[in-house]
């Protein structure tokens, strides 16, 4: 069903916000976002359903499927917008391959009428040529307006989108359009070596005189040397836009990630594997090995000043006296043979104290200690009242203590 | 030149691990003027005088076999504060040098995770945070003394943080060889 125009742009004029709430939008919209937006953006006394119903009568708004419940911005629609509201959509690198094979395919199709001094043939490559270099120049000034937007929005972009996210974003524009758009349009690309061979065949055409139209074949020319230099210098200047801005985020994105990277580490593995690869060194000297002046002063004056003194006389006749600690640590080493006789004790302590009354308090503990945790001997406190057992040099008060062998 | 201008006063910071920057004029300026000569004096000595490619100069370190714990925890204090302006969407390192901080309204106890890893290197509290500012106040990375109470503010030779998270990163990128290379410092 043809759209009536009149119909279409009075509505458009009096819809504007509601067409760029739509367009902004985006995507799919349903009956009730549809409503949403029309309430947002009123116009006059217009009823909101009849708003709705004009969108779809209008073909603005279209069934994504027929019958579907979701509606999409009808794309002649979609592009018109695009244009009225300065909002330029990057032509993608596989786009104007497409447009340098076709321009490769028509410039086949003049050799071949050249050749063949087909007129007509002539003429019809000439309008194509026109209007693919018109398509080029159109869709690389859009790109370059889409690229230079996006940048735009970047520099002023002050919500909290991480470093990392914004970086893999102007990632994707450098790798999905300006470095492939480059590779295409540079001096030795493929853009260029189409369009010189299409210069090539129009001068041809024009010493052939097989042209009639020599301000058409004068312009085709033009538009060609105008095209090829804008689209090298429309990437270039792209590239030197966003250039310093990826480079900025890339840095930006990797010291996140290495901040990151080494917290992980420490999390994962705990301190004693974090390893020094994470740390920052910070010089610190420490003279340990380098005496001061004062130090050497002091270290020759002792020298000097040392009063002298025979040498001492080493004793080296055999000691007749065993010292009391290993008179001490044997005696603690044969009670366990001597109580293995006894056993089991009832009292512990009590025999110690009736076998050994000239040990002082400490031996009898240190004998006690050794017998208790000696792995032959099991001991256990028994629950009965506390005696008092008299050593050589005081008193210990304590529950009696059996001891069995194990 | 015959004699090195300010050579005591410049010796004795850098031996003790302080990094010197513009804030600390008049000795800056002088190894701004004289690095190579400077360089030259210290390499007789054995040390190694390293002027930052963001300008600011320090000794080089040994070798970190024996390392001081107050390593470990200036290091994850950075790495916290560079996550905490990552996560929040803030562009680092101006988030870093563009304004004071309070030690009180720092990041590093709002998370669990910060505090848990501020855990294993014995900082847990806004008191041990204070103890190791102090620390980094003494080796040039923060300034404390004449700002506000509990105020500072990160000092250039900070940036030795930022270069060691691009040394990281470009090691664990050195084992996925199709990623791209992080920038030089």
């Amino acid at each position: 069903m043809k759209v009536n125009p009149q119909n279409f742009f009075n509505f458009c004029a009096n819809h504007a916000s509601l067409l760029r709430g739509l367009a902004e939008r985006g995507g799919e919209v349903s009956e009730s976002e549809a409503m949403r937006l029309i309430h947002e953006n009123p116009s006059g006394e217009e009823l909101p359903k009849t708003a709705w119903r004009r969108l779809r009568e209008l073909q603005i708004l279209v069934p994504t499927e027929p019958g579907s419940e979701l509606f999409l911005m009808a794309e002649p629609v979609a592009r018109l917008l695009a244009y009225l509201f300065n909002e330029a959509n990057a032509a993608t690198p596989e786009i104007i391959r497409g447009y340098v094979l076709s321009l490769e395919t028509t410039v086949k199709r003049l050799a071949r009428a050249l050749d063949e001094e087909d007129i007509q043939q002539v003429t019809l490559a000439f309008e194509e040529i026109s209007q693919t270099l018109r398509r080029i120049h159109a869709d690389l000034n859009e790109t370059q307006h889409a690229i230079l937007a996006e940048v735009a929005h970047y520099k002023t972009e002050r919500s909290h989108v991480s470093v990392r996210e914004k970086f893999r974003r102007i990632v994707h524009w450098m790798e999905r359009y300006v470095e492939p758009m480059i590779e295409i349009v540079r001096a030795d690309g493929p853009l260029r070596a189409a369009f010189d061979e299409t210069e090539r065949l129009l001068h041809r055409a024009r010493e052939e005189s097989l042209v009639n139209d020599h301000p058409a074949l004068f312009r085709n020319l033009r538009f060609l040397r105008l095209v090829g230099a804008y689209a090298l210098r429309v990437f270039t200047q792209c590239r030197k836009e966003i250039q310093p801005l990826y480079e900025s985020l890339r840095r930006l994105s990797f010291i996140a990630e290495g901040a990151a990277r080494a917290l992980e580490k420490l999390q994962a593995e705990g301190l004693s594997k974090w390893g020094n690869e994470y740390l920052i060194g910070v010089a610190a000297l420490r003279f340990q090995n380098v005496p001061s002046d004062a130090a050497i002063v002091l270290a020759l004056r002792r020298v000097i000043e040392y009063p002298p003194e025979p040498p001492p006389v080493m004793e080296f006749a055999a000691e007749k006296e065993e010292p009391d600690a290993l008179v001490r640590l044997k005696w603690l080493d044969s009670l366990p043979d001597f109580v293995r006789g006894d056993l089991p004790v009832e009292d512990l302590m009590g025999w110690l104290l009736e076998k050994y009354p000239d040990r002082d308090t400490s031996e009898v503990l240190a004998g006690f200690t050794a017998l208790v945790f000696h792995r032959d001997f099991q001991a256990t406190f028994t629950d009965g009242t506390r005696h008092t057992y008299d050593t050589a040099d005081g008193e210990i008060k304590a529950s009696p203590l059996t001891l069995v062998s194990t | 030149m015959n004699e090195l201008p300010h050579l005591g006063n410049i010796f004795d910071r850098l031996k003790r691990g302080y990094h010197l920057g513009p804030d600390d004029e008049p000795e800056f300026s002088a190894l701004c003027e004289w690095f190579d000569d400077y360089a030259r004096y210290f390499a007789a000595l054995g040390l190694t005088l390293v002027r930052h490619e963001r300008e600011f100069f320090y000794f080089e370190p040994d070798n970190l076999e024996d390392v001081p714990i107050t390593l470990p925890r200036i290091a994850v204090f950075s790495y916290i504060i560079i996550d905490h302006a990552t996560n929040q969407g803030k562009p680092i390192e101006e988030f870093i040098f563009g304004q004071h901080f309070l030690v009180t309204a720092l990041p590093h106890f709002t998370l669990d995770r910060y505090t848990s890893l501020l855990r294993q290197v014995d900082v847990h509290n806004v008191d041990d945070l204070r103890t190791l500012l102090n620390r980094m106040e003494q080796i040039g990375w923060v300034k404390i003394r004449g700002l506000g109470e509990d105020e500072f503010r990160f000092l250039r030779p900070f940036h030795r943080v930022f270069s060691k998270c691009l040394e990281v990163a470009q090691l664990s990128q050195a084992a996925q060889p199709d990623a791209s290379q992080p920038a030089a410092t």
